[in-house]
């Protein structure tokens, strides 16, 4: 992670400028596009409240563009001060980028201010849709990601557009400024939507883009090279200082790292029953570590149980999945193997099924009690290929299984139907007829 | 195991694009997978808690232990029964995780690496001061400890490897649920039978 942030701008730079203007470029296509088509962003503000004090907050456009600027100032001289309260009181929303880009929207001073707004706008898309999880309003997060796809187009075209028109060093600046407090990543186009928005909640300020800027600054040769504006570019987490933090690459690696690490300890925390009142890593993760043990000693321990049970598996399981457990489970049985994508073996559901029943029944004989069961499941699945004519002989020959056997299937049974049942394939019709005549 | 080797190819595929794609870009795995988390947490309460996932699984473990059966004695020991039941769960996953992975190609290779055991040896000289061991912070050790239990993520960043842990979590509490559901059922139809017998033979008689 932290090599994401920080290998783009130190490694041997050529290449990195390049997939970093390349970026911009992209960006700024996809600004254009934007422009074009004004996407609906008045999607954003239905039903939040906390868009509407965004609004209310925001409503000096002045402000505002003193905060870009500010923030451009701060991105190009590394100034950790922010003069705009705004952004301040930003920070303390969940959704702040939400309300940012709303009431950026509402503004729409200028056309700088539009772009930062426009892209703004389209980044609340992308945070809300990974903040789904965290954010409370459903409706919010069904709007913003049906819209995603087109966001992040657009977004990704909106900074490439800026970026064309950023030869200079200001234009830069309202670049870097533009991106809004979010992690982006780029080169989303390819990937699934879900995977694009990764946004997070956690909003930082300074981006690693503005360490890129920098050098691109200086690079003009790198700039004019880049001139290719693909969509797919090489993925990097932009991440922006919050107010009042430290503005260094390393810092903002770390609380990036850290954040990441947060956010998966809370999904855990969900998972994990009884760790709600445990604050701090070292807490949770014991309570993982005995969460996973005793879910594996779980495992292991009905295992073993099954395996106890396996002898009467055959059998017991065409009960089941006829009768009880499984209420559609006949259907489900091969529709359940056959959907899936996977194991070819599997799908050998009829043969492996008989197999194992006639493989079951051989095991048995020594057991009454299993022999019982075997005679049961055996005429009903098994072919006649699979069909061992000893076994039945041997089954015969006990007088027990004999009385046992004619009362349950009659007195037929033993005399004339053995030959007929092993035609019947192994269905899940026959399956439950079949039980409902032995029981 | 016919089974297996279906399966890891499958896992194996489900690999490759994925590192051919990280290869041609410079994409950082971590982002990746960030990406991945919020569907696969969002995904995984679905995933794993459905019951109809959870009936595929019973039913697939059915069969995988049927198939093992028929060719080795091995799964009437509770271990052969355990190691069915987590190839079945890691090929339920589809090989989207590594832990999945992990597990569908440990029988297949020999896993040397682990049977090696890191063995210091310390000279000869017992007359130095004992040296105090060098402890690893308290996380660090208990990051450790996870990696060992979630298989195939034994050298994994922290927060991948929470993130492997998440998934491996709700499967294995998906493959409890279905296991006994599985048991429970046997034990009470065995319940049934020995009933049904006895009261034949007692009819008998």
């Amino acid at each position: 992670m932290l090599h994401c942030l920080n290998a783009p701008g130190n490694a041997a730079g050529n290449c990195t400028d390049m997939s970093v203007l390349e970026r911009q470029r992209a960006r700024t296509k996809w600004q254009e596009e934007q422009l074009i088509h004004q996407p609906p962003q008045p999607c954003y503000f239905e039903g939040n409240d906390q868009f509407n004090n965004g609004f209310s907050m925001l409503n000096q456009g002045q402000d505002f563009l003193n905060l870009m600027n500010s923030e451009m100032g701060h991105v190009v001289k590394v100034d950790p001060g922010l003069d705009n309260n705004g952004w301040q009181e930003f920070g303390q929303f969940g959704g702040e980028v939400l309300g940012l880009g709303s009431s950026g929207f509402v503004t729409g001073s200028g056309f700088e201010l539009n772009y930062g707004i426009s892209r703004t706008v389209s980044c609340p898309e992308d945070v809300a849709a990974a903040a789904a999880v965290e954010e409370t309003a459903a409706t919010e997060t069904t709007q913003r990601e049906s819209v995603s796809p087109e966001k992040m187009t657009s977004l990704v075209g909106r900074e490439s557009f800026k970026k064309r028109k950023a030869d200079k060093n200001q234009s830069l600046k309202a670049v870097a400024g533009e991106e809004s407090r979010e992690k982006r990543i780029k080169g989303c186009n390819e990937e699934d939507e879900s995977k694009i928005t990764e946004e997070y909640s956690n909003n930082s300020k300074n981006t690693t883009h503005n360490n890129n800027i920098k050098r691109e600054t200086s690079a003009d040769t790198s700039k004019d090279n880049s001139k290719v504006s693909e969509v797919q570019k090489p993925d990097y987490i932009h991440v922006r200082a919050r107010r009042g933090q430290a503005t260094d690459s390393h810092s903002l690696a770390e609380r990036v790292r850290r954040e990441k690490i947060s956010e998966r300890m809370k999904y855990l925390q969900d998972l994990v029953p009884g760790c709600n009142k445990i604050t701090g890593k070292a807490g949770m993760l014991d309570e993982i570590i005995n969460y996973v043990q005793s879910l594996q000693r779980q495992v292991e321990f009905l295992s073993m149980k099954l395996a106890a049970v396996n002898p009467s598996l055959d059998f017991n399981i065409d009960n089941f999945f006829a009768k009880e457990v499984f209420p559609g489970s006949t259907s489900n049985f091969p529709i359940g193997v056959q959907s899936e994508i996977t194991n070819p073996a599997y799908l050998q559901f009829n043969p492996l099924q008989q197999l194992a029943s006639c493989s079951g029944l051989e095991m048995g004989i020594n057991n009454p009690d299993m022999a019982l069961r075997r005679t049961i499941s055996a005429p009903l699945s098994i072919p006649d290929t699979f069909l061992d004519s000893s076994c039945f002989d041997q089954i015969q020959t006990s007088s027990g299984w004999d009385g046992n056997l004619q009362n349950i299937y009659g007195m037929e049974f033993l005399q004339g139907r053995l030959t007929s049942f092993p035609g019947q394939q192994f269905t899940g019709s026959n399956e439950a007829s079949n039980l409902k005549m032995e029981m | 195991m016919a089974s297996h080797s279906i399966s890891n190819p499958e896992a194996n595929s489900n690999r490759l694009p994925d590192s051919k794609r990280s290869k041609k870009r410079r994409r950082i795995a971590t982002e990746n997978q960030a990406g991945q988390l919020h569907n696969s947490s969002t995904e995984n309460q679905t995933r794993w808690k459905s019951t109809s996932e959870q009936q595929i699984y019973s039913s697939r473990l059915v069969e995988a232990l049927r198939q093992s059966r028929r060719t080795s004695s091995a799964p009437a020991t509770g271990n052969g029964v355990r190691k069915t039941a987590y190839r079945v769960l890691a090929a339920a996953a589809k090989g989207r995780t590594r832990w999945s992975r992990a597990i569908l190609t440990n029988g297949l290779r020999l896993r040397q690496q682990h049977k090696k055991k890191k063995v210091k040896v310390t000279g000869g000289i017992r007359s130095r001061k004992p040296v105090v061991k060098k402890r690893l912070p308290v996380l660090q050790r208990k990051v450790k400890v996870l990696g060992r239990l979630v298989p195939g993520c034994r050298k994994l960043s922290f927060p991948n490897l929470l993130e492997e842990a998440t998934d491996y979590i709700a499967a294995l509490e998906m493959q409890v649920r279905a296991m006994a559901a599985l048991a429970g059922l046997f034990t009470r139809a065995e319940a049934e039978e020995a009933d049904t017998s006895d009261r034949l033979g007692s009819n008998l008689s």
